[in-house]
């Protein structure tokens, strides 16, 4: 277990895929960490709705999921999750752990979150 | 005597911002909005007023950004007209009206450059009222000498740049204590501008409204670095504008603050900022903070403005109110959208 | 209990006997101690789904608080400041502590807020305008982050406990519907099979004696049979002096043959003693 608890104290880091509003207010709490190093510039995306197309959410979900190893927790609007589905819903790693967050223009829905429609096959709803 | 000939070189620009005015939402009209269900209804609402069929090229789903986006299309638009029809002093004004928006964009791409965005990007972002020709040719300087050498020399910007060139990196902080050294610049020529090309009404107006604006900044500024160690106090005192109601006597006090009871104090014993603080006490759903108190102050001062006739501060009154429209309806859009609809009448409507 | 198919292929000895027994009850103390364990850990499940249920559902509301203290942030400070503050960003002050936590001797991780109050890129935001709204905002996201990290751990562990009880519970039934009744099954093919063996033995046994009684029946017989014979020859040839010694010899013969007999029977009563 000691390799496990190595691999989990260096992911110190919140990873965020969301649009400009929700990354402005996770910015504020402090999640950001800008750095120079190759392949880990930003811990967020910012999703430009129209800008953005669906292959670079995918290939930032890749990267922040697989890639980098230092993220403990990625947070990801609900609508942009929707647009992936296939990939949150096989994701099945406890680390990064993946959280579905509302957005402003977007109020959250439980039927969708992947976690969710586990409890609930769980529970034989 | 002024009036007498004022009517030759701006009595048509000047009829039509009061047409302007006109338009501008008035109290039962904001009403009508606050009972908006959703966004469409809002825009229902929205096309029996001046903004007209305003978002008739717009399809899809509606966004508070959105709304806020084609509101400001249009006073843009007004404001681009009115600069056509300007000539004279009037020119020389509108130009002043937009260096200070001029300044955020300037401020907008040197922070761009120095994160090295994409310059198409920024541009993007930059406020439309304070776009001028070299803006883009901004992000080649990598330093604040280059920067102030090669590029800003040649944008009206330049005599506003001349006491913020002491830093020598552009890290963020700077950036934003420039944007503040820049205002302070600006604001300063504007008003020996106004003293000395205007008159009366016209200057007496302006004037209370600019050193509003200074006295606005200073508090401001005082406030925001209360607990900010990494500005000094010559620091700050080099961001206010040396104009306004709490000039000379309160600045050296108000730049060597620590805490806000004594920023309180200090400027509560100004007669027109009394009540700034006094129902911030009580954070209940409807109380105005500092920020409302302030646009609720300025919005004052401008319908004010209206009240004398052949004047040119009536297109600032107008341009400030406007923009205050578009805050307010943004801000209920946005109530609207979020469902928060008991914080829905903190708009401030004077019309 | 089913077809002599399901057990493992063991000689049926005595030892495998032992060492069968020793297992089957091994299994049983694994099971009821894995059966425990399971229990404890879905009870932590369901706690941890009904957590995960109401606070996926106070989110909600978080969020949208802190989105409407954004859009406070935008009308007091006129604009929009997104760029602006995308582009203030260095350092992560908001970072993550994971510990971890024990249960029923798995380890659950759990997400731990660690904000770094040395580090604020937003110092001079808003600086000249809406400077309180946004500091404001920033603390409402903060909390709201903090509900995110929470959620979070929870999650984390649901994954995790689930993955567990998936495990344990497979283990359970392997041990409750596999391992024990194929040591069973081999139990009770090993006993009848020594069963089997020892009748065999006995019936074995029992027919060398018979075998070896016949042979001596007809050993008797034929000596009889063989001195009768030669009795007469003899009578016709020799005299009645040496008939007489040759009876003796006979006598000698037939004790013998006695003794043999009785030790065999000796052998067979050993080793029904030891059975």
């Amino acid at each position: 277990m000691s390799a496990v608890s190595d691999a989990m104290s260096k992911r110190s880091l919140l990873a965020a895929i969301a649009d400009e509003d929700s990354i402005t207010g996770l910015l504020l709490a402090g999640v950001g960490q800008v750095s120079g190093e190759d392949g880990k510039e930003t811990n967020f995306l910012t999703v430009t709705p129209g800008k953005t197309s669906v292959e670079e959410i995918e290939e930032a979900f890749e990267t922040f999921t697989t890639v980098r190893k230092d993220i403990a927790i990625l947070l990801i609007n609900q609508h942009l999750a929707d647009l992936i589905r296939h990939r949150v819903d096989s994701y099945t790693n406890a680390f990064p752990a993946i959280l579905e967050i509302p957005s402003k223009d977007h109020p959250y829905d439980p039927e969708k979150d992947s976690i969710l429609k586990k409890v609930r096959r769980l529970f034989g709803e | 005597m002024e009036g007498l000939f004022f009517n030759i070189d701006y009595g048509y620009v000047e009829g039509v911002v009061r047409g302007y005015r006109n338009g501008l939402l008035a109290t039962n009209q904001y009403l009508n909005l606050t009972q908006c269900d959703n966004l469409e209804d809002l825009k229902l609402q929205l096309s029996s007023t001046d903004y007209g069929n305003f978002l008739a090229q717009h399809s899809g789903p509606l966004s508070t950004s959105i709304i806020r986006d084609n509101l400001s299309k249009k006073l843009y638009q007004q404001f681009q007209y009115l600069k056509q029809q300007s000539s004279g002093r009037m020119a020389k004004y509108l130009d002043f009206i937009s260096y200070g928006y001029m300044i955020d964009n300037v401020a907008l791409m040197i922070t761009g450059t120095v994160h090295e965005r994409d310059r198409s990007e920024i541009l993007s972002k930059c406020h439309p009222l304070g776009w001028f020709d070299t803006l883009p040719t901004l992000s080649v300087a990598t330093d604040i000498e280059s920067l102030y050498n090669i590029v800003l020399v040649d944008t009206p910007l330049a005599p506003f740049f001349k006491g913020c060139l002491s830093a020598n990196d552009l890290d963020d902080l700077n950036i934003e204590i420039i944007r503040n050294r820049l205002f302070k610049n600006y604001l300063e020529a504007f008003i020996k501008f106004v003293e000395a090309d205007f008159g009366n009404p016209d200057k007496e107006i302006m004037l209370r409204l600019l050193n509003f604006e200074s006295d606005k900044r200073v508090i401001n500024i005082a406030m925001n670095s209360i607990n900010n160690s990494d500005l000094t106090a010559e620091d700050k005192l080099s961001m206010f504008p040396s104009y306004g109601q709490l000039y000379p006597v309160y600045h050296h006090q108000l730049s060597n603050i620590d805490d806000i009871e004594h920023l309180k104090t200090v400027v509560t014993s100004v007669g027109e900022y009394k009540e700034l603080f006094s129902e911030q006490q009580d954070s209940s759903g409807s109380a105005r903070n500092l920020e409302d108190w302030f646009y609720y102050l300025e919005m004052q001062y401008c319908k004010n403005a209206f009240t004398q006739q052949f004047t040119l501060s009536s297109i600032w009154a107008w341009l400030r109110s406007k923009e205050q429209e578009i805050r307010n309806v943004t801000w209920i859009a946005e109530c609207i959208a979020q469902n928060q609809k008991n914080r829905i009448d903190n708009y401030i409507s004077v019309y | 209990m089913s077809g002599a198919g399901n057990r493992e292929s063991v000689f049926p000895t005595r030892m495998t006997l032992g060492m069968m027994k020793i297992k089957l009850k091994g299994a049983q103390q694994g099971h009821s101690l894995l059966k425990r364990k399971s229990e404890a850990l879905t009870k932590r499940f369901r706690e941890i789904t009904q957590r995960i249920d109401e606070s996926k559902r106070k989110m909600g509301r978080v969020m949208q608080t802190a989105a409407f203290s954004l859009a406070e942030v935008q009308y007091a400070v006129g604009g929009n400041i997104s760029y602006q503050i995308q582009e203030s960003v260095k350092n992560a002050r908001f970072k993550i502590k994971a510990k971890q936590e024990n249960v029923s001797g798995v380890l659950l991780p759990a997400f731990d807020s660690e904000i770094d109050e040395e580090i604020n890129d937003f110092k001079l935001t808003g600086l000249g305008r809406g400077g309180q709204q946004v500091q404001k905002a920033k603390m409402v996201y903060t909390r709201a982050v903090e509900t995110l990290v929470e959620l979070a751990s929870l999650q984390t562990a649901f994954i995790i406990l689930d993955e567990v009880i998936k495990v344990t519970n497979r283990r359970v039934n392997a041990i409750e519907h596999v391992i024990i009744p194929r040591t069973e099954n081999t139990i009770s093919y090993i006993n009848s099979e020594l069963d089997e063996l020892d009748r065999e033995e006995f019936y074995r046994l029992k027919k060398v004696q018979e075998k070896k009684q016949i042979a001596a029946e007809a050993d008797e017989l034929e000596e009889q049979q063989k001195i009768a014979k030669q009795a007469q020859d003899q009578l016709d040839e020799k005299k009645l002096e040496e008939e007489v010694e040759k009876l003796d010899i006979k006598h000698e013969h037939q004790d013998e043959g006695e003794d043999e007999s009785k030790d065999l029977l000796n052998d067979k009563d050993d080793d029904v003693i030891f059975d």
